[in-house]
């Protein structure tokens, strides 16, 4: 079959009986008469104006069935398919005839017809060709091979190979027939898309009821909705960041599994590098088994704020910490590091009120409106550093970060008394300009009356 | 006077002497109009003397000029002051030159003898306008940026010489630093020549004909009976340099207290930003653009516009020798709805363009 795609692609191959199979070897009489034919009918200029003609016989038969479970598959696959564009047939993947008018030749066992393939039949027929490097090489020499074994090894995978039909094979995610490119925003693998399409089975409470987590606990059916609360849900769906996670980004997809317990941090670290860093070597890493997850959660993760570091009640310290007692070191250290970044969030807020006051009198202060940007640096450096859980070198970056405010806030009263001096010395102006004006009213008045024109002052 | 004596021994100013000491403006109801072109000469006067000054530090060149006016407005002393002196003054300047024009307009001071007055005077008008768009690009700031690109994409749109314009103009297909060079060639160099002599022109035809009186107030004179006169020197020297310095005062404390933003250099890769609009005085016919079908009778829409806003011009050139009534001393009611109704157009139009979205 994986010698599929030269069989279908046109009217003159579709002609022809599949010969290399049988090893029956069709007259030279016949050949030449089928060929004729095809050209015949090519260069008819009815042919010119009338649509492609349909990919293959199957197509051509199915599509006039009434009854839909038949005539679907033959009307998506001629919607956009990534098989049909690339010269793939029905009889690729189902075997058969699609040369034969008779059905029952048409779906002859002895044709390799293989109907419907479901469960680990299905997996076969797509790994057939997409584990196969040598031939994916002709078609995408880039598209990786080990989908199959990644399914193999993925909780779908291992459900099946113990006979569970009901979980996710290639086509619960890829569709069977009219199958998109991952990169078709139509694609139900596309990275927007991907959410609502594990939402199918992972909300459905009734198919889920079946299912345990590792722990033995029930396996929710919220992941979606709490998803849908995520910063990272936000960026990819608001933010057009194709690169913000979606499900397969931490579960894997072919391979889909949930992080196990101590792989949460290194699953966040694959964008968050910096914050796995910190936190790998800090004392938490240790005590926290699901890692990131502890403090963050994980299909909601919502923004952060500086307010989750706290023992506070609504800190996320508040579950291991206690507020006020002055022998908790984590609550120290929290209120430390939280008690630094509040007062250097404030001074940036201060100083930027002020350059943009100063600004708006027409003062420029472009160089303190850089120095501002890099102590909004240092106040994110101290955030990423607090994953330490260390006071000492959050508490340096936010020292280099209140040098820079203070600098903009020194630069900033200058700009204050620089404007009190242009409006001083714009009054002063004024006046000599007030007191010129009146005493040349008063000689225009004297000329006037000096040169008896006096009606005609102003 | 010893000074005036030596040069009057050499060069006999005789002639001078009498022509001031004779030189006389009429006194009437409406000579407070007179007192507008004295301002825009005035405001002339201060934009050549900043410029000046500006031109000491400024550089005209894409990678140079936003920083060369950050450089002005923040280390040169003074600088600020300067800088918001020509803005300012230059918005003053137009804002004066179209009151002047509409005064002149309504007051039909164009009639006969005074046409070749009134076409100086609207091609200064039109170079005062060259003046205002040449220079709003220099700084090379984001919405001179895009506004010049949206400017120099209507001159794009005469029919026949549209392309040529265009390229002529930005120097290539698009605005780049090349634009930046003509415009700063045009700014300092061939506009300050083309006023110069036009303004010069403009005068000796003011002095040569001296002041025109309305046609309302010369109709209502008896047979023999004269306006009375106010000596040229120095009563009405007096008033204009008032009324400069009451302009000094208003330019000061604009400057002071609503300085000219500098904004954000341009970046010709950023994408456009919201609320592009050209300055205040091409808006009526930027907005008047905008609301021009795409196509009127075939003929695409702002090929039609660009030619209506050029025949207007020409129209406008021409209206002393259109307005046959005023030159023969009568009231002309149709010029003088025209110009009201002109004057209108511009107004609602520029107020609507620049609350438009």
């Amino acid at each position: 079959m994986k010698g599929g795609p030269m069989l279908m692609s046109d009217a003159s191959s579709a002609a022809q009986p599949v010969d290399s199979r049988t090893g029956v070897s069709p007259g030279p009489a016949l050949a030449g008469l089928c060929v004729l034919l095809v050209l015949l009918i090519r260069t008819h200029p009815l042919y010119a104006q009338s649509p492609p003609p349909a990919a293959n016989g199957c197509v051509a038969c199915h599509a006039s069935q009434t009854d839909s479970r038949l005539a679907t598959p033959a009307a998506l696959f001629t919607q956009p398919d990534v098989h049909r564009e690339s010269g793939f047939a029905c009889v690729d993947c189902h075997g058969g005839s699609a040369s034969s008018s008779d059905a029952a030749r048409a779906h002859a066992a002895a044709q390799g017809f293989q109907g419907q393939p479901a469960g680990q039949a299905l997996v076969a027929t797509c790994a057939r060709c997409h584990s196969d490097a040598s031939f994916m090489r002709r078609y995408a020499p880039k598209q990786r091979v080990d989908q199959a074994t990644e399914y193999a090894a993925s909780v779908h995978g291992q459900q099946l190979a113990n006979g569970d039909l009901k979980v996710a094979t290639c086509s619960s995610c890829h569709n069977a027939h009219g199958i998109r490119r991952i990169s078709d925003a139509k694609s139900p693998v596309f990275p927007t898309n991907v959410a609502n399409t594990c939402a199918v089975c992972h909300t459905d409470t009734t198919r889920m009821a079946s299912y345990t987590l590792p722990g033995g606990g029930a396996l929710p059916t919220h992941q979606l909705a709490d998803y849908q609360k995520s910063v990272h849900y936000a960026a990819l769906t608001k933010g057009n960041d194709l690169s913000a996670p979606t499900c397969n980004d931490c579960h894997g997809n072919h391979g889909a599994a949930p992080p196990g317990v101590g792989a949460v941090t290194n699953v966040c670290g694959t964008c968050h590098a910096v914050f796995a860093q910190k936190f790998a070597a800090s004392v938490h890493q240790p005590i926290f088994d699901k890692g990131c997850v502890e403090c963050h959660g994980n299909h909601a993760v919502v923004k952060p704020s500086d307010q989750m570091l706290s023992a506070a009640s609504g800190g996320a310290c508040a579950a291991c910490h206690t507020a006020g007692d002055a022998s908790d070191k984590g609550t120290a250290a929290a209120v430390a590091m939280r008690t630094g970044i509040e007062r250097l969030k404030t001074g940036i807020d201060d100083s930027d009120a002020l350059i943009r006051r100063i600004k708006n009198a027409g003062i420029e202060v472009s160089d303190e409106q850089l120095a501002l940007r890099e102590a909004g640096t240092k106040l994110t450096l101290a955030r990423t550093e607090m994953h330490g859980f260390e006071v000492g070198p959050v508490e340096a970056i936010l020292a280099d970060g209140m040098k820079v405010v203070e600098a903009v806030g020194r630069a900033g009263q200058e700009g204050v008394a620089e404007l009190r001096f242009r409006r001083r010395g714009l009054a002063v102006s004024l006046g000599a300009i007030l007191i010129f004006v009146v005493a040349l009213g008063f000689k225009i008045r004297q000329i006037d009356r000096r040169s008896g024109t006096r009606r005609a002052s102003l | 006077m010893k000074v005036i004596d030596w040069v009057d021994e050499r060069l006999d100013l005789s002639g001078v002497r009498h022509f001031v000491a004779d030189k006389g403006v009429p006194v009437h109801a409406q000579k407070i109009w007179y007192y507008l072109g004295g301002m825009t000469l005035f405001l002339f006067g201060v934009q050549v003397f900043t410029g000046i000054l500006l031109l000491l530090y400024y550089r005209p060149s894409a990678t140079e000029a936003y920083e060369s006016v950050q450089f002005i407005v923040t280390e040169v002393q003074f600088g600020w002051l300067i800088r918001n002196l020509h803005s300012w003054s230059a918005n003053l300047l137009i804002g004066l030159a179209f009151a002047h024009f509409f005064s002149v307009f309504l007051l039909k001071s164009y009639r006969k003898p005074r046409e070749l007055t009134w076409v100086s005077g609207i091609l200064l008008l039109f170079l005062m306008l060259g003046f205002g768009f040449s220079g709003y690009l220099l700084p090379w700031n984001e919405l001179a940026f895009f506004a010049t690109k949206v400017g120099t994409g209507i001159a794009g749109a005469v029919p026949l010489v549209g392309r040529f314009a265009l390229r002529l103009l930005r120097g290539g297909d698009d605005v780049t630093g090349a634009t930046l060079s003509r415009f700063y060639g045009l700014h300092v160099a061939v506009l300050p020549a083309l006023t110069t002599a036009l303004v010069a022109l403009h005068l000796l035809f003011v002095q040569r004909q001296g002041m025109s009186v309305p046609i309302g107030v010369e109709r209502k004179l008896k047979p023999g009976e004269h306006l009375p006169q106010m000596p040229f020197f120095p009563n009405y020297v007096l008033r204009d340099v008032l009324a400069w310095y009451v302009v000094v005062a208003v330019l000061a404390a604009l400057a002071a207290f609503y300085p000219w933003e500098l904004g954000t250099k341009a970046d010709p890769f950023a994408p456009v930003p919201a609320g592009i609009r050209p300055e205040w005085y091409f808006l009526a016919m930027f907005h008047t653009l905008k609301l021009v079908p795409s196509h009127v009778l075939g003929i695409e829409g702002e090929h039609l516009g660009v030619v209506a806003f050029g025949l207007a011009a020409l129209f406008l050139v021409l209206v002393p020798f259109l307005d046959r009534r005023a030159s023969r001393g009568e009231p002309s009611r149709l010029f003088t709805l025209l110009a009201v109704l002109g004057l209108l157009y511009l107004v609602s139009f520029t107020i609507i363009g620049h609350y438009a979205r």
